[in-house]
């Protein structure tokens, strides 16, 4: 896991938004998203789903990614993993 | 690959949405997920009753806080929730041949189009004897 500072300054390959849609809608457009970037390139989520915060972690965890951590702003989150 | 199995009995959108939550979140994991449509879903799935079916299977005087609350969070249709996990992973959707009967459904072509076959409850029970994860809902 990486310090908020960190996360600030890491270099996204690819950042996708899924402040419109529910759950499981983030945790889906994150799957569709993996595949469009290469190993060990950068996934940003942005999502105003709170389950996702415990959604994106578990899901990497199991997919073998690498989760980086996750940025609170204001009314939504941005999650942040590498691709393995 | 980890295989799941949902019986889905129930017809109203409650339970039919939260059978697609529960495949999208298996979507997820690329788990093989197999759908059985049995009795009172089989209804749902008939074309056009899919679209104006509005029952609830629990709890109706929530009714109008339940669709309130699908609105606002601009959540899926419970059969995009099924075709989105169609596109993602191994997704097989089988109407139970006797329930679309009772419901005038013989053909396949007589269901929503995500609906892949029609089939008997042997095959319902030896996928869910073999699956890792069996829903009935």
């Amino acid at each position: 896991m990486l310090s908020n500072e960190e996360l600030q300054k890491i270099t996204v390959n690819k950042a996708i938004d899924a402040r419109g849609t529910a759950c499981p809608g983030p945790l889906l457009a994150a799957k569709r998203a993996i595949g469009e970037i290469n190993s060990n390139e950068i996934l940003e989520i942005l999502s105003a789903d709170e389950g996702t915060k415990k959604d994106i972690p578990k899901w990497a965890n199991k997919k073998k990614h690498n989760y980086l951590g996750c940025i609170e702003e204001s009314g939504y989150f941005r999650l942040f993993l590498k691709k393995l | 690959m980890a295989k799941m199995v949902i019986g889905m009995y129930s017809g109203g959108i409650d339970r039919l949405t939260a059978a697609g939550f529960v495949t999208g979140g298996g979507a997820a994991l690329d788990m093989d997920i197999e759908i059985f449509v049995l009795f009172m879903a089989a209804r749902s799935f008939i074309k056009d009753t899919a679209e104006t079916n509005t029952e609830l299977s629990e709890t109706p005087k929530f009714k109008d806080q339940f669709f309130s609350g699908l609105n606002k969070y601009q959540v899926k249709k419970w059969y995009d929730f099924f075709n989105e996990a169609k596109e993602l992973t191994n997704v097989k959707i089988h109407i139970c041949g006797l329930a679309g009967k009772l419901w005038g459904g013989e053909k396949i072509k007589d269901f929503i189009e995500i609906a892949d076959d029609i089939c008997g409850t042997t095959e319902y029970v030896n996928a869910a004897t073999n699956a890792d994860l069996h829903l009935f809902i």
